[in-house]
């Protein structure tokens, strides 16, 4: 026994420790135990976890129910940074055999543990030979009772047609958002060999909501007796104008004999259960269903946020006093009638005495009386930010009453809390202390929300200017490519050739100097207009001759000139000789040169130019 | 002075998207609330007014998406990525409608960091940028001319080399990009996919059919009223009306 200690304290330790391992626990319950054949029952599975999300039950395979989900709702409680999470999942089961039915165990499974639930029993009887009265807790459910035909389904059956398919709407307009209830039944006179198709039809400005079960019966219509099967589907418009709902398709084998008899009380499990396509293929198909869409009229709230329908507005928090730094969870639920779905959370006021955490939004949806109903619970994490009365101001909700006709605007009761001074542990929140080292697990994937920026980014913009540009503006850099090429050439041209280039400047320098010249006469100073004609003179003759003429003797430059152009004549050269002379006198003896005389000399010299152009070459 | 004008220059920018931001804004709204087909009308009319806006494109593929229809979602997210494809969420989200068709933004094989590096610019981009290294090019090897004369060690004409280098490779990485999926090409938007025929007109053999959301290359743009467009993976090519395809 003293051997076996050590194994029996640790075998003590594993139970002790098992239960507090079991943080992940399912539920399961019916909402009664005995339902008829034609009758609805709800399903809840409740699954509880110590994270902000659990994982979703796994159905098993059900061949004795049809199961619809019927929506989910979620609570969490945070209680010293704990999170503890539980989600009730609704399933609507519509039975398919009489007897006791069992509901085979629910597993759940988060990656690290698994819970299930027991097995749970249900009775199904037949159903009441009279029409029972209405339950508001179980959709009426209109199997094997006679209905009273839709006039379209009484024109199909006056024209003879032994099969036909029928979508009608319970109304033609309606607003955005407003249920339309739309039934598309198929009527059959005949037993068919094989089980039929049915394809649903598209929606144009409309989103449906299935409205199970599907419901069977048997009508007589002109003395015609016909089985249907109908599908319900609740829509709801998109936006205001028209809409339309296409044509639905019924594919069924009509055999040339009768393989199903129609009134059989088991006509639709038949009808749905055969296979293999035998006799005529046919198709049947429903009419186009237009409906207008009318606009809201003006004049909505400000808090309304496209909610359609009948609706309450409730708040509430998990507890009336809580300590500052700590999370309490601040429930808002819309509860009603109309397009849950897509009811948004009413806008939070500002809270300064608190800081607000992420909302969570839970559905829990109803089809009872094919009326989509249920409640959608907006849960906020409210952590007070310091101790006193606290309050919560009334949240408002709005919403359009189709009905009415007009917007209804509600608003919840102030809630007040008291807060505590907290204590250093209360100070932060620490929503999963118990699992800080576990792997963050992606449990799905989705695209990620719209963006608020405008596009104007920097580089984008850039780009798109220079892109915009004329393409001709393009060849500016070539053009100034090109120039800049020619210039650099011209200018080394030029460094390396500077006699050619003043030779072919010399007129042009002359003419400046004589131009400057005759404004200085002009103005009265003719000794300096003298000693410029001079100047320029010689520099002109250097420049022609390429060597500086001014050191030479007037016989040398003569000479000079002779040996450069050899075809300048005598003549030339004596006018040169002249002007040097006529120049030299003046210049240096200044008080020869009177006004006259100083325009002369310009004169003969702007003369003598011309002349030498010709002949100097 | 000059500073006050750089930053009013910079504010301006700044100013109009705030002004923009409002109208964005409301249509976001639309979207959170569910109201998709509200949401894209609007972001349709943003398009229509900047349809350089990379974020119009992608708000317009996120409610297309929402609404199911994963041919016009794509061609509008490869809109927005041909615009911005440096944005990991237009990249992400592309990537995850595509997934959604059977396709992949990153290739099979290729490395994650290697192709967000190649298409690290958008064309426009790269074509604007290949623009102003030649315009600086230019202007560097003039100024070269002019400043530097004949030395081509001179800084101009160092800077005219290094441009022109730098040109060579942006035209040679745009002269890849347009063998790239998104270039000259188109996606399948018609709902249930289109008929590949073997020639332009409904009297030629239907011998494929591309998928909706199928992201296809456009070799031919003659016709009237049919494209010839290749699907390169599956090495085939045939006609298909241009009514089902959308050109990105």
């Amino acid at each position: 026994m003293r051997k076996n200690l050590p194994v029996l304290l640790a075998l003590a330790a594993l139970l002790c420790a098992a239960p507090a391992r079991a943080l992940l626990t399912v539920t399961a319950g019916t909402d009664r135990d005995t339902v008829q054949i034609d009758d609805n029952l709800y399903l809840t599975v409740t699954v509880s976890g110590d994270s902000a999300s659990v994982p979703e039950p796994k159905l098993p395979n059900m061949q004795n129910f049809n199961v619809y989900s019927s929506g989910r709702s979620q609570s969490i409680s945070i209680i010293n940074g704990k999170i503890t999470t539980s989600v009730s999942f609704t399933y609507m089961l519509t039975p398919r055999f009489l007897g006791a039915q069992t509901i085979p165990s629910i597993s759940v499974f988060n990656g690290r543990e698994k819970a299930v639930t027991s097995e749970l029993t249900v009775t199904v009887v037949k159903a009441a030979q009279q029409p029972k009265p209405q339950q508001p807790a179980a959709p009426r459910q209109p199997a094997a009772r006679p209905q009273r035909p839709s006039p379209a389904a009484r024109t199909a059956a006056v024209k003879g047609e032994r099969i036909f398919l029928k979508a009608e709407t319970d109304r033609k307009s309606a607003y955005p958002g407003e249920q339309i209830n739309i039934s598309i039944k198929f009527y059959t006179s005949v037993p068919l060999s094989s089980n039929p198709q049915y394809m649903p039809p598209s929606f144009k400005n409309l989103i449906s909501e299935d409205l199970p079960p599907v419901r069977n019966g048997e009508t007589e219509i002109n003395g015609t007796r016909y089985a249907y099967s109908e599908i319900k589907a609740a829509l709801f418009a998109l936006a205001p104008g028209p809409a339309q709902v296409g044509p639905a398709t019924v594919i069924a084998q009509v055999p040339a004999q009768d393989q199903i008899d129609p009134f059989d009380p088991n006509f639709f499990q038949k009808f749905m259960a055969m296979s293999g396509a035998q006799g005529r293929s046919m198709e049947f198909t429903t009419d186009l269903v237009k409906l207008d869409i009318k606009p809201l009229p003006a004049g909505a709230p400000a808090s309304f946020g496209g909610a359609v329908g009948d609706y309450t507005v409730t708040a509430a928090a998990d507890r009336p006093d809580a300590r500052a730094g700590e999370a309490v969870n601040f429930s808002v639920t819309v509860s009603g009638s109309g397009n849950l779905k897509a009811v948004i959370a009413p806008k939070f006021p500002d809270l300064p005495d608190f800081k607000v955490f992420d909302t969570m939004s839970s559905l829990d949806v109803r089809k009872d009386n094919d009326v989509i109903t249920g409640k959608k619970t907006f849960t906020y994490i409210l952590v007070p930010r310091s101790e006193g009365r606290k309050t919560v101001p009334p949240v408002r909700f709005s919403y359009f009453d189709p009905r009415a006709g007009e917007y209804r605007e509600l608003q919840t009761e102030p809630v007040t809390l008291t807060v505590e001074k907290g204590g250093q542990a209360a100070k932060s929140v620490n929503f999963n202390p118990g699992n800080s080292g576990a792997p963050v697990r992606a449990s799905g994937s989705d695209i990620a929300y719209v963006s608020d920026r405008t596009g104007r980014d920097s580089l984008p913009l850039l780009s798109g200017a220079v892109l915009s540009l004329p393409w001709w503006v393009h060849t500016g850099p070539l053009a100034l490519l090109t120039l800049s090429f020619w210039l650099a050439r011209f200018n080394r041209f030029k460094l390396a050739n500077p006699l050619l280039f003043r030779f072919r400047q010399a007129r042009s320098e002359a003419s400046r100097d004589i131009d400057e010249a005759e404004a200085l006469i002009k103005a009265g100073k003719t000794n300096e207009a003298v000693a410029l004609l001079y100047d320029s003179f010689l520099d002109y003759l250097s420049d022609k001759c390429g060597l500086k003429v001014s050191a030479l003797t007037m016989k040398k430059a003569g000479e000079l000139i002779k040996s450069r152009f050899p075809k300048a004549t005598e003549r030339s050269l004596g006018e040169i000789r002249e002007l040097w002379e006529a120049l030299e006198l003046r210049h240096y003896s200044p008080g020869t040169a009177g006004r006259e005389g100083a325009g002369d000399l310009a004169k003969k010299y702007s003369l003598l130019l011309e002349f030498l152009e010709k002949e100097l070459r | 002075m000059r500073r006050l004008l750089l930053a009013l220059l910079l504010a301006l920018p700044a100013a109009a998207a705030a002004y923009d931001r409002g109208e964005l804004a409301e249509f976001n709204d639309l979207y959170r609330a569910g109201q998709y087909e509200e949401a894209l009308e609007g972001y349709r009319q943003l398009i229509a007014k900047e349809p350089s806006n990379q974020w119009g494109w992608y708000n317009a593929a996120n409610a297309l998406f929402r609404l199911n229809r994963m041919g016009p979602a794509i061609y509008h997210y490869s809109r927005a990525f041909t615009l911005d494809p440096r944005s990991q969420d237009i990249r992400g989200n592309l990537d995850f409608a595509l997934r959604h068709t059977g396709q992949r933004l990153v290739p099979e094989g290729a490395p994650a960091a290697l192709h967000y590096f190649y298409y690290i610019v958008s064309e426009r981009e790269l074509k604007a940028l290949s623009l102003l290294l030649f315009w600086l090019g230019c202007l560097a090897w003039a100024a070269g001319f002019l400043l530097d004369g004949n030395k081509w060690s001179g800084p101009a004409c160092r800077t005219a080399a290094a441009a022109g280098l730098l040109l060579l490779c942006s035209l040679a990485w745009l002269g890849a990009r347009q063998t790239s999926a998104f270039s000259s090409a188109g996606v399948v938007t018609k709902a249930g996919g289109t008929r590949m025929l073997s020639g332009p007109g409904d009297n030629f053999k239907t011998y494929a059919s591309a998928p909706e959301g199928r992201i296809v290359k456009i070799l031919d743009t003659d016709d009237e009223a049919y494209y010839e467009i290749g699907l390169p993976k599956e090495g085939i090519k045939g006609w298909a009306l241009k009514t089902d395809i959308d050109k990105i």
